[in-house]
Order: C-alpha cells, then sequence, then structure tokens
C-alpha cells in the first residue's frame, strides 16, 4: 500500500539518507565502502536504545517523568541519560550502567518491589522488559539526538521488516507515530480485498459459503449439522427476514412446498419474506439500532425531536426498496447536496441528527464542538466500523488513524448546522389521523397556555397596584426589565412560592406542546450548510441568511481542548485507508473546502467501490444479524482492538461479490440463506467435541440459537394474540405502558417532563415496536428490560442477558396480562365447541406445532383448574386517570408545591380486553396463553 | 454442548447455577480467580485490603453550597453585596457577592464548622464521625453532565454507575436482593437512570431503583386476583412446559438459567417486601429518623431502608435528595433542604455506629458540583443565590475506614476555588474504590477496543481521607 501512495516525509528522509551516501562515495571514492560503514555503523546498544527502548520510555513513562516539566511525579525525570543516573526523590541513581538486577528502572518495570507504570494495563510486556535489561546490560548509551535521527531513518526507510509494517498515512504529530509498524492482522481492514477464487475450490454443487465455512470445519474435523427440519426453518427464516413468526398456515403451506421440492420451496420463502413489507421494519431497526434512534434529543431538556418519525420510515423505505447501500449511506451523509430539492434525500440526513445534543447551560463553543465530535465519531463506527473517539485526543494508539485524519474528518462536517429543515411530505409517507392527533396536543397547549397566563395575570394585576401605590405609570413586564429596582416591583410580584414555580413550568409546557405540534409540519430533522452562529436546541431553523463566504478555521486540537490548537485542519479522509479522495496530487487526502459539498466528497469517498472498510462494514453487519456473530464480531470495530475475522476470505469473498453486484442487501441475504450453513440444525452432531474444539461456535457447525429481541417479543406475541395493526409508518405510536412508569416524573429544566399517554385506540397502540416512541430519558420498561439498547450509544449488537426483572414483567405486567386476555378471546372466537381444542389452537399459534399429549393433558388440566379458580376471584376494575398531580420542589424555596397535568387521551379512551371485562373462563384460559408467551420455546428461535 | 453467547449466562440479580464458567467476563485479574464462579453477582476477594463492604451515598442533586453548609467564610459576608469581578462561570453580566444568610459554629469535639440549619449532624456524636472534605474540584456546569460525572466518571452519560462497578469488583452479600440499590424521590434526577446504569457491563450490574410509592421494584407482584398460591401453580406449569422443551434441547445450557430465573423471582417476591417493611423497625427508631415529621419522612424512610439494605448485604445504596439548586432564595431554598435531610442523616449514622455498621459502611454525602460566592441578577433583580460552580465544592464521608472528625483540603477565603488537597472527581472515586479493597487501575472491563475503568483514565489516592 505504501509503495504507490505518496509518503512525502517518508520519501523525503529517505532521499536525504541516499544523498548522504553518495555524498560520501563522491568525495572520496575510493573510501566507499568504508564510508557507507560510518553511515551504517550503528552500535547495537544505540540501535536498541533508538528503536527499541526510548519509544517504550516515551509511551510508558514520559506521561508522568517527563513531558511537563511543572509536574514530574517522584521529583524523578527520565528524559535524559542524566536524570536516570540522578534518579528521583530517593537520590538513588535508576540506572546502574551493566547492572540491570541493580538498576531500580530494572526492577520497576519488572514489578519487582515498585510498580511501574502503575496500571495493570500498562504493564510492559516481557520483551519490553527484556530490552531494557539489555541495554543497561550493554552500558546504558544514550546517543546524542543525530544518531538517534541517523538509526530511525534508516529504519523507517523499510517499509516491512520482522517488526511489522508501516502504513502511509497523512502523518502523525510525531515522527515515531508516522513511522510505527502495524503486524499485518490488526491492518487487515485498512487493506484492499482480496477475492479468492472460489470456484476453483469447489465442487459444482458446493455453494460458496458453505466451501470458506468447509474449509475450517475440516480442519478442525467437526461434523456439521445436518439440515434443519422444516418448521425450524420456516420460524428461524420469518424471525430472521421479518421479526415476526409464521402463521399456523404459512407453516402448513410451506410444509406442502417442502414435501414436494425442498430447495425450491426454501428459496420461494425467502424471496417471499424479503418481499413482505415487514422485511423493513426488521432490517430497518438494525440500521437505528448502530445509529442511535430516538426521538428526542437527550441532555437537559430532552426536547422532542418532532420529525425523526420521518427519517426511521426513509429507512425502512430503505430497506424495503433494496436501495443500493452505497446510496443509502450517500444520502444520509449528503442527501442534502446530492438531490437538493428531493425531500427524500433531506430527511435522509437525518442520521446526521440522531446523537444526543442539547444547548442549555453549555457555552456555545463547546456545544458546537459536542456536535461536531459526536458526527466524526459516528460516521466513522457505522459507516466504516472505525469509533473514532480514540484519535480525537493523540495520534490512535492502536490504528493508522493519525489525529489529523480525525480533524479532517471534523472539519469536513464544520460547515454542516443541524435544523430543522422544510421536506414537504412525500405520497408514501403516513399521515393518517393527523387532525385527530394534532387536536389532542392542541388541547395540551391551550390548557398549558392558559395555566400560564393565569399567573401572569395575577403577577400584572399586583405590578398595576404596585405602581399605583408608588405613583408611577405602568410598566409591562418587558418594559421594566432595564428599569432600577427603586422603579419597579419586586420580581414575581404577588405571587405565592407556588405560583413562582408553576410559571416555570407552564411556560415550559408551551414549549414541549408547540414543539409536538411540529409533528405535524413538513418539516424534517436535517441539516444544511452555513455560518456558525447562535443555537438554541429549543427551536433550531436554519439561519435566515447563509454567508456564502464563510468558511470556518479548524485546528488539529491537543487533547482535544477547543484551548489547545496545534496545527491548523483541512478537511480530509482517512489516509490509513490507502483510498485518495481524486486523482494522485499532492494532498491526496484533501476534501474540498468550500461551504458547501464537503460533505458530499466525503460521502462519496465513503460509498467508493474501492473503500476497503464500508463495504466490508456493512456486509459484515448482514452475516452477523443473520447468524448472531458477525465474521468479525465487533461490527462497530474494524481496528487492532476489535475482533479478528473468523473467515477473513469469505468475508473478502462476500463483500467483493456485493460490490460487483452493486451493493444489493436483498442478494446477499438469498445469497447467505441458501448456503447450507444458514440452513443447518442448531443441534450439534457432537455437543461434546464441539463445545471443547469450538466453544464459540465461530465455525459454525451447527447454527447458533438466539432469543428474541424486545421489538420482536412484543410484536410476536401482538401477532398471536390477533392484535397487531401493520399499518406502517407516521408519527410515533404510544403503547400503553406499566402506568406506574408512565406517571412517573421525570426532572427536566424547570420542570417535570410530560406523562407518557398512550395512542387512543387499540388499533393506533398496538403497532410494531419499531413505531413506538422513543424517549432517551424514559425508555418503555417492557422494550428496556428485555434489553433495549441504551440509545446514547450504537448498538452493534443486542444483549441477551436473561436477568430477574424479566420474568417479573413477563408474569405480572399489565401489558403481558392484556395481551394474553386477547389470545384467549381470539382461541374461544376461532374454538368455540370446546376447552381441549382451545388447548390445541393455542399452542398451535403460539409454537407453530400441535401439543403433544402430555401437554395437551397437563394444560388442559390447569386450564379446569383455573377456570375453578377465577369463578372464585374477580378482579377489580381499574379506572384511567384523566388527569396527575405533580409535585416538584420549588428551587427558589425548597418547598414542594403541586400542579396538574392534564391527561386528555383518556377523555375519550378505547382500553384494550381487560381482565375484569372478561368472564372466568377467558381468565383460566389467559392464565394458559401467558404460560405459552413465557415458556422458552416462544422466546427462542433455533 | 453448544456454548451460549456470553452475555447469555448472566442471571440477573444473582443465581445458584454453579456449572457454567464465566471466563470473558472476567478480563482482569481481579476476577481471573473468580472463574470458576458461575453467578457474577457472588461475593470477590478482594486485592487490596478492604475498610468498606458497603457504601451509603446520599448525593443533593442540584449543587449544595459549601458557602452555606460545611465550608463557612466570614470574609464572604463582608463582601455580601458588594461588585464581584469574577469572571468564571456560566453567567455574564454584572454580578454581586452574596453572603450566608447562615451563622456558623464548630461543632462536636473536632470542631467542624458547619452551618446553623445542622442541628441534629451538629450533635458531637454525628459530627466527630465525619471526614469533610473542601478540595474536590468538579468539571461540567451543567446538571446533567455534572450528575453523570460523580456518579460515572464520565459526563457523557452511558458509562456504568459507582454501584455497578463496586458489584462488579465485588459482587453482592445477598443474592436474593439486587446489589446495587438507588432510591430517588418521587421524580427521577437529571440525566435520570444513566446516573445508575450498567453502561457497558453486563446487565447484572445495573443499578436497581427501589421504588418508594407503589411496588417496590416493577411488576414485582402480579395483578391483585392473582393469589401466591395461582403464582405458584402457573411456574409448575411453565417448568413443565419448559423442561419438556429442555429435553429436546440438550445443547442450549441457556433454557435453565432462565428457568432459575423465574424461581429467584418467585423468592425475591418474598425477600423484598419483607426489607422494606419499615413498620417492622422499632418506634423510638422510626421517630429518630424523622419518619413521624412531614418534612423529614420521605428522606427518612430511605435512609432507614439505606440501613436494612446494607444490613442484608447490598453493597451500593445510593438516596438522591433533590432542590438544592438554589440561584435565588438561597435561604429558604437551602434551610428547608437541609432541615429535610439533616434529622434522617444523623439518624443513619447513628443507627449504623449502635450496630457496628460503620466501621465497614462508608457513607458519602454529595452533590454535583458547588456553588458561587457570588451571583448575577436575575431579571434586572438583586436575587440572593447562588450560580453553579466547579472550582469548588463541599462533600463529606462517614465511617468505612476514612479519618473521623476531620477537614481535608480547603478553598480559598471565599470559597471560590478549591486551593489545598485538590483533587478531581476521579480521585474521589479512586479513593473510594480504594476503601472498597479495589484498585481503579485493575478494576477494568475490555469495551470497544480498549479497557475501560471508573477514573477513565486513571486518578490518585487522596491518602488524607483515609484513617
Amino acid at each position: 500500500m505504501i509503495s504507490h501512495d505518496a509518503n512525502r516525509r517518508g520519501s523525503l528522509t529517505f532521499v536525504c539518507y541516499i544523498l548522504v551516501c553518495l555524498l560520501c562515495s563522491q568525495a572520496k571514492a575510493a573510501d566507499k565502502t568504508m564510508a557507507t560503514k560510518v553511515v551504517l555503523r550503528d552500535a547495537p546498544a544505540d540501535r536498541l536504545f533508538t528503536l527499541r527502548v526510548l519509544p517504550l520510555l516515551k509511551i510508558k513513562c514520559f506521561g508522568c517523568h517527563g513531558t511537563d516539566p511543572d509536574d514530574v511525579r517522584g521529583d524523578y525525570d527520565i528524559r535524559s541519560r542524566e536524570g536516570l543516573l540522578k534518579g528521583g526523590e530517593s537520590e538513588e541513581p535508576s540506572v546502574v550502567p551493566g547492572k540491570p538486577a541493580e538498576s531500580p528502572l530494572y526492577q520497576a518495570v519488572m514489578w519487582d518491589g515498585i510498580e511501574m507504570p502503575p496500571k495493570e494495563n500498562d504493564r510492559l510486556t516481557r520483551t519490553e522488559t527484556e530490552y531494557i535489561r539489555q541495554w543497561i546490560a550493554a552500558g546504558a548509551p544514550w546517543p546524542d539526538a543525530e544518531t538517534q535521527l541517523k538509526i530511525q531513518q534508516r529504519e523507517w526507510s523499510v517499509v516491512e521488516n520482522e517488526d511489522g509494517v508501516i502504513v502511509a498515512t497523512s502523518g502523525g504529530l510525531a515522527d515515531d507515530w508516522t513511522y510505527r509498524r502495524y503486524r499485518a492482522e490488526d491492518i487487515w481492514a485498512f487493506q484492499p480485498l482480496k477475492k479468492t477464487d472460489v470456484e476453483q475450490a469447489a465442487t459444482a454443487e458446493q455453494h460458496p459459503i458453505d466451501v470458506f465455512i468447509g474449509q475450517r470445519l475440516q480442519e478442525t474435523e467437526l461434523q456439521s449439522a445436518p439440515t434443519a427440519d422444516f418448521r425450524t426453518l420456516i420460524r428461524r427464516a420469518a424471525y430472521d427476514l421479518t421479526g415476526l413468526p409464521p402463521t399456523p398456515n404459512e407453516i402448513i403451506e410451506f410444509q406442502q412446498a417442502w414435501d414436494q421440492n425442498a430447495d425450491r420451496a426454501w428459496s420461494d420463502l425467502v424471496t417471499r419474506l424479503l418481499n413482505s413489507q415487514h422485511y423493513g421494519e426488521r432490517w430497518g431497526q438494525h440500521w437505528l439500532d448502530v445509529v442511535r434512534y430516538a426521538d428526542t434529543a437527550g441532555f437537559s431538556n430532552d426536547y422532542e425531536r418532532s420529525n425523526a418519525w420521518r427519517y426511521r420510515d426513509y429507512v425502512i423505505r430503505s430497506f424495503n426498496d433494496d436501495k443500493p447501500y452505497n446510496q443509502f449511506v450517500m444520502e444520509q451523509i449528503a442527501g442534502d447536496e446530492l438531490r437538493p430539492d428531493d425531500p427524500e434525500a433531506t430527511i435522509a440526513t437525518g442520521m446526521l441528527r440522531m446523537g444526543p445534543w442539547g444547548t442549555a447551560m453549555v457555552p456555545q463553543a463547546e456545544a458546537r464542538q459536542l456536535y461536531l465530535d459526536d458526527l466524526v465519531h459516528n460516521v466513522g463506527q457505522s459507516f466504516l466500523s472505525m469509533p473514532m473517539r480514540c484519535c480525537k485526543c493523540h495520534d490512535h494508539k492502536f490504528d493508522p488513524l493519525p489525529t489529523r485524519d480525525y480533524y479532517g474528518l471534523y472539519a469536513a462536517f464544520a460547515t454542516t448546522q443541524p435544523a430543522e429543515v422544510d421536506a414537504p411530505f412525500l405520497p408514501e409517507e403516513n399521515r393518517s389521523g393527523f387532525a385527530e392527533k394534532r387536536k389532542l396536543v392542541a388541547e395540551l397547549l391551550e390548557f398549558a397556555t392558559a395555566e400560564r397566563d393565569k399567573v401572569v395575570n395575577k403577577q400584572e394585576t399586583a405590578a398595576r397596584k404596585w405602581y399605583a401605590d408608588h405613583d408611577l405609570p405602568y410598566r409591562s413586564e418587558n418594559a421594566r426589565k432595564n428599569d432600577p429596582e427603586t422603579m419597579k416591583p419586586p420580581r414575581h410580584v404577588g405571587l405565592t412560592p407556588e405560583e413562582k414555580g408553576i410559571l416555570k413550568v407552564r411556560e415550559q409546557d408551551v414549549w414541549i406542546w408547540e414543539r409536538r405540534l411540529e409533528r405535524y409540519e413538513p418539516l424534517a430533522q436535517g441539516v444544511y450548510n452555513g455560518q456558525d452562529d447562535f443555537k438554541n436546541d429549543r427551536r433550531l431553523r436554519p439561519a435566515k441568511k447563509i454567508n456564502a463566504d464563510w468558511r470556518p478555521v479548524n485546528f488539529i486540537l491537543g487533547g482535544g481542548s477547543l484551548e489547545a490548537p496545534l496545527k491548523p485542519a483541512e478537511p480530509g479522509v482517512l489516509s490509513g485507508t490507502g483510498l485518495p479522495v481524486a486523482a494522485p496530487s499532492n494532498e491526496p487526502w484533501r476534501l474540498p473546502s468550500d461551504l458547501q459539498g464537503r460533505r458530499l466528497a466525503l460521502a462519496r469517498w465513503i460509498a467508493n467501490d474501492r473503500n476497503p472498510l464500508t463495504a466490508r462494514s456493512i456486509v459484515n453487519r448482514i452475516w452477523q444479524y443473520h447468524f448472531s456473530n458477525g465474521i468479525v464480531r465487533t461490527a462497530n470495530n474494524f481496528g487492532a482492538k476489535g475482533s479478528k475475522p473468523t473467515h477473513p476470505a469469505l468475508l473478502d469473498w462476500l463483500t467483493a461479490d456485493f460490490i460487483e453486484n452493486g451493493w444489493k442487501i436483498k442478494r446477499l441475504h438469498q445469497l447467505i440463506m441458501s448456503s447450507e450453513t444458514y440452513r443447518r440444525s442448531s443441534r450439534p452432531v457432537d455437543p461434546r467435541k464441539q463445545a471443547t474444539v469450538d466453544s464459540n461456535n465461530e465455525l459454525l457447525a451447527s447454527f447458533p440459537t438466539r432469543r428474541l429481541t424486545a421489538e420482536e417479543l412484543r410484536d410476536a406475541t401482538l401477532l398471536v394474540s390477533g392484535e397487531l395493526n401493520p399499518t406502517q409508518g407516521g408519527v410515533p405510536i404510544m403503547p400503553e405502558i406499566n402506568m406506574e412508569v408512565a406517571l412517573q416524573p421525570r426532572m427536566i429544566q424547570f420542570s417535570i417532563a410530560p406523562a407518557h399517554q398512550p395512542s387512543r385506540t387499540p388499533e393506533e397502540r398496538n403497532r410494531r415496536s419499531i413505531y413506538t416512541y422513543r424517549v432517551r430519558g424514559q425508555a418503555d420498561p417492557f422494550l428496556e428490560v428485555m434489553n433495549l439498547p441504551n440509545p446514547n450509544e450504537s448498538c452493534e449488537v443486542r444483549d441477551s442477558a436473561a436477568v430477574t426483572p424479566q420474568a417479573f414483567t413477563l408474569m405480572n405486567s399489565d401489558v403481558m396480562t392484556d395481551r394474553s386476555i386477547a389470545f384467549a378471546l381470539r382461541v374461544q372466537q376461532e374454538e368455540p365447541s370446546g376447552t381441549g381444542n382451545w388447548i390445541r389452537r393455542a399452542v398451535q399459534l403460539a409454537y407453530g406445532r400441535m401439543p403433544t399429549s402430555n401437554e395437551q393433558k397437563t394444560l388442559h388440566a390447569y386450564l379446569t383448574e383455573m377456570q375453578g379458580y377465577h369463578k372464585e376471584n374477580r378482579p377489580e376494575p381499574v379506572e384511567y386517570p384523566i388527569q396527575v398531580v405533580r409535585s416538584l420542589v420549588e428551587e427558589f424555596t425548597g418547598e414542594p408545591f403541586e400542579f396538574v397535568e392534564r391527561l386528555n387521551v383518556y377523555d375519550n379512551y378505547v382500553p384494550d380486553s381487560k381482565p375484569w371485562t372478561v368472564d372466568a373462563d377467558t381468565r383460566a384460559l389467559a392464565d394458559v396463553c401467558l404460560l405459552l408467551f413465557n415458556s422458552n420455546e416462544f422466546l427462542y428461535v433455533y | 454442548m453448544t456454548t451460549i453467547p456470553r452475555r447469555d449466562f448472566l442471571f440477573g440479580l444473582g443465581s445458584s447455577l454453579g456449572a457454567l464458567a464465566l471466563t470473558d467476563l472476567c478480563a482482569t485479574d481481579l476476577c481471573a480467580t473468580e472463574q470458576s464462579t458461575a453467578n457474577p453477582l457472588a461475593p470477590k476477594s478482594t486485592l487490596l485490603p478492604a475498610k468498606a463492604k458497603a457504601v451509603i451515598m446520599l448525593f443533593m442533586e442540584g449543587g449544595p453550597s459549601q458557602a452555606d453548609t460545611f465550608d463557612p467564610k466570614t470574609k464572604l459576608n463582608e463582601l455580601h453585596l458588594t461588585e464581584s469581578t469574577r469572571t468564571k462561570g456560566l453567567e455574564t453580566g454584572k454580578r454581586f457577592y452574596v453572603g450566608s444568610p447562615f451563622k456558623s459554629r464548630k461543632v462536636g469535639n473536632a470542631g467542624i464548622e458547619m452551618s446553623e440549619p445542622w442541628k441534629f449532624l451538629a450533635a458531637p456524636e454525628v459530627a466527630d464521625e465525619l471526614c469533610v472534605y473542601r478540595g474536590c474540584k468538579a468539571e461540567s456546569l451543567n446538571h446533567p453532565e455534572a450528575l453523570l460525572h460523580m456518579n460515572t466518571g464520565s459526563r457523557l452519560g452511558g458509562d456504568p454507575g459507582f454501584g455497578a462497578w463496586a458489584t462488579y469488583g465485588l459482587g453482592s452479600f445477598n443474592q436474593n436482593l439486587p446489589g446495587y440499590v438507588v432510591m430517588t424521590e418521587l421524580a427521577l434526577p437529571q440525566a435520570g437512570p444513566a446516573n445508575w446504569t450498567n453502561g457497558f457491563l453486563p446487565a447484572h450490574f445495573q443499578g436497581t431503583r427501589l421504588r418508594s410509592t407503589g411496588s417496590p421494584l416493577l411488576d414485582l407482584n402480579p395483578p391483585s386476583y392473582k393469589s401466591r398460591e395461582h403464582q405458584r401453580k402457573a411456574l409448575d406449569q411453565l417448568a413443565m412446559l419448559n423442561s419438556q422443551h429442555a429435553e429436546q434441547h440438550p445443547e442450549h445450557a441457556a433454557l435453565s438459567a432462565r428457568m432459575e430465573s423465574y424461581e429467584l423471582a418467585y423468592r425475591m417476591q418474598m425477600s423484598v417486601p419483607g426489607i422494606i417493611d419499615i413498620d417492622s423497625e422499632p418506634r423510638h427508631l422510626q421517630q429518630a429518623y424523622g419518619l413521624e415529621r412531614k418534612e423529614t419522612a420521605a428522606f427518612g424512610r430511605q435512609c432507614l431502608m439505606a440501613r436494612r439494605l446494607v444490613e442484608q448485604g447490598v453493597r451500593f445504596v445510593q438516596i438522591f435528595s433533590g432542590g438544592w439548586d438554589s440561584h435565588d432564595y438561597i435561604e429558604q431554598g437551602h434551610s428547608s433542604r437541609i432541615n429535610s435531610v439533616d434529622q434522617p442523616i444523623a439518624a443513619l449514622i447513628k443507627d449504623l455506629k449502635s450496630r457496628g455498621l460503620l466501621d465497614d459502611t462508608l457513607v458519602v454525602w454529595t452533590g454535583e458540583f458547588g456553588r458561587t460566592p457570588d451571583n448575577n441578577y436575575r431579571g434586572g433583580v438583586t436575587a440572593l443565590g447562588r450560580g453553579h460552580n466547579v472550582d469548588a465544592m463541599n462533600m463529606w464521608f462517614a465511617g468505612g475506614g476514612t479519618k473521623r472528625g476531620t477537614v481535608v483540603g480547603a478553598t480559598d477565603d471565599i470559597a471560590a476555588e478549591a486551593v489545598e488537597v485538590v483533587h478531581p472527581i476521579r480521585d474521589v472515586h479512586v479513593t473510594m474504590l480504594n476503601l472498597l479493597g479495589l484498585d481503579d487501575n485493575k478494576l477494568t472491563y475490555f469495551h470497544a477496543g480498549r479497557f475501560k475503568q471508573l477514573s477513565q483514565f486513571g486518578g490518585e489516592l487522596i491518602p488524607e481521607i483515609i484513617a
């Protein structure tokens, strides 16, 4: 890679070095050999010191015993031989030349007596301590700077040696970094794709994926599991592609087709599922996990991002339409520059608005930096599997990512400003129910405004009285603001402490409901290019006037601090990839630095066929969602500290194939799912051997089992209970959630966030979970307990730890009770003829199979027993509240005060069926249904 | 047997399963010795000698004012209402100094100075237990970030809370209760549950919020028309379904863990109500905690609960008290806040002491930052309050191996900036971990490409605090 890309400084020093040789040789041709010898003669100990020992001291010791002369720990300065010989506050020499064992420095790094460096993770390796030992043994020489430079330059001129390979980059802050060496396996992701000629290895009927997977299985002599049965396969494929289980009818149809021609049935099934509208809902969720989708902004106010739902629907549409991934990338980074008049492309830039961000009580420059840092890190992580945060403060410790490149990306976004931008609605966007929903919000706004005005009026009445008492003409609150204190009434005149608090609360309420009304406006959470100006995240709009001549001035920031600009930074890309922005030039990594077009150029570079990271990243993600683990298990991190690919040739082959065929994701699904590897049973042939040889199932001898995600679980219970409304898209829906949490007061600046009010009708509520309102400050407790990821961090893979609160939620919550009642009602309606059929139908709907005779018998007995129980035990009806009384401690007085929050959705609410609206038989059957939902068979996919 | 994904076999609030190895979880030497233990919350031994076994953190949300609590300054009172020339802080424009509305005095045998609203804490048998620290500097001026910083070591959110690190490092003594318990006021503090998240640590180390009203744990009990006997029968049926399924999938080890979690849930339905049933405490003790006074009842209950939890082996208990953000009317604001926590805290310390629990229970009183000596004109009016201050704050410790009856560190003569024994928050964290027998540099977890630690990049011990 280094061969063709000019590492200018590298070449330069190399040239100088040759020049020295030439000069010598010209000066005295006869002494040519000798002259060369002079230049090349490095005492081995000098070399050891320059190339091994000094870099170690710099990395491991100077941090505390060097760099900052005012803060040298233990009064021990080791930046020179003198310092080392002098020692620290103990005044004992730390190095005894020739005698490592007696040298405290060597003892310290061996953790013999004192422990240095003190952190376990920084501790020197055996090889490293050995360098120090040898160096001290050789007399601890410290060659002068000139000698060091010569030794280094010769070292740098060799791209690859036994220590590794030098990667050409735009250059680090110091030459040590620029010329450091990487182990080849650590920079695999930066290398161009290597497409193995798989046809050679494959026999005619073998699937390419099975060839690659088969190779490693053969090496370990693990026997692969046989093909799974049809029932397992349809359930696996349906959850995988749509996030929903197959219905009993779909299973029967598939079985019939399978019996005729299994291969054909399978490929038809995959095609049908890929064409299902639910495909985009399942795979869109994966992408929303990566980009941290939420409907609110987090930070102090957790302001609503009222139009974020349009980006969510854009993502779903893109997957359903099988939009080429490179186009998907370009639209999200620079849709507005790519197609300025296309609302779809504008909405796509919502990706650049996904991070938590706020301006309250944050100095403006710092808020701006927070925004840009977030973009750089997350664009790198999401599209390139290269988290960038590490090189914000310094050159990357492990990857060929100089901090210069961090600030290159930073500058690429430096003209990007977050704002709510105009984007006319598209015909394909779901705007149903807008009028009714808007009305509910307008009522709340009206209530808040009236409550606020009540207090303001009382205050102004008192103010009028004050002015009258003081024989002064009345002046409005705004007009008197700057009057001297003697010439105006006291602040909050006439108000009780309670009213003072209420005023603040209602002012905040007005803001909240005004924002929510924007949901129904043709706006998008997007970006525009323009100058830095004052930003208040309460209302973000494009600047009225764009200064076309404005150019940001960016710097590499030392330690990431705005106060420590080091060198100017220009827009640029990741040089370590070896992929230049444009044809060979002096500045191969530079992006345009106009006001407009920076992002588009960056997007083109990221979505380039030859970018070694982008396509690998998405192919690995797709693989991961199919098999629970990626070929690289750290889907967000392809760097040295990420996992290494388990099947590198397979990843490259798939990636090359993906690019050659137009970056089409559905084609990749088909390719993966048509392999034998995907269709394998989850039961190993020899479990014991597999557990020993391949405990993490990296080799895929059997199919990895997984638990349903939070969304899949909720959606599956709704589908099985017959309640799921499959409508797509639109403003966020509000499911019923635990009532205590729904009404739980939650502090925001000056006030309490509004309560969670469910959508009014079951049809509106019981939609797929991807459409639920995602609040950063408060997760839906049901989804949260089932391991919904934290929306502030990109989630590369879902956690599925089984924690006890899950049992509480799944057994006891109102949400699950309601699902089980609906499920029971459905079963009773479909099987009116008798309780025996109830059990059969319930098991069939939940498991996709008929009950065993034992299950039938025991569940029926349980049902009968519960029928008796519920005849004796009747539930009490629970009313929905129409308002909630809030209590807040008033900052001014430290006293609590109360105010009312209206819950107007309950004025005209349509509840789900509840335990007290059904009879004892239904409640008894619901007990059975609840157990089915709780059972492992329902929760796991094999 | 197919090995299940690492994160699948962690069983929540403890579990008795013993067969599974915990290799991947233990990325550090610290728990390398614990690998034979399946349960991530099983008690672990520490590398350093532990002085404290448990922590009770009393968090005064909003930023208590040092000059009006434990760091009074005469000089500031002299400057009252004179123009301030300080330029630090967030507010701009003209500013004036604000003297403390409270008198102060030296209390106890140790003579720790505190403001007069502290009445119960001033009793010698309580005050002489305190180690007041005046040298800490915070970093974030805004509440949510500062709260996150004090609780998770990072202002960005998403990192594990102190209690998560503590339970990760130490496990918990009681497997039928959560190891990390948080009690808030009715309203959650700013930044919400991110203050007690497990972050990137496994889900078991998440703080569990014990609710003060309603069900103590969400959905702890079934709807009221289902009896405990009903629940038992349901679980037996579920076990039947699950064991039949498990026979079909002998390769799938996660199944038994999930089955076990239902039984643990059933046991917790009994143990949790027991622990929160403070009516079983003697009347005089309830009175001592202030349960019969309206102002102190809520916080008093939580303090009493904290003692009961620690007694039962819970590792980390945190209680939030809100409303300390006195930009204005500081006299009413702070006196009312102090009044609401003073008696309960004093009772807690005495109660812990009388049971011999104080020696190994570290009590920490803190906020997220301190307050300024001056204020700006609010709406053009002289407002007697204070702004946010990251250069000075005060906190105190009691028990758990901290020095008794001591003041450590100092601020300048107007309590504007820490000048002696100055340390950032991370050093406080390092010190607290040290008291628990944990070394911040060794208590690490590999995440997103590097070994993460509570202090982020390492910190220093504050030896002056340690007895």
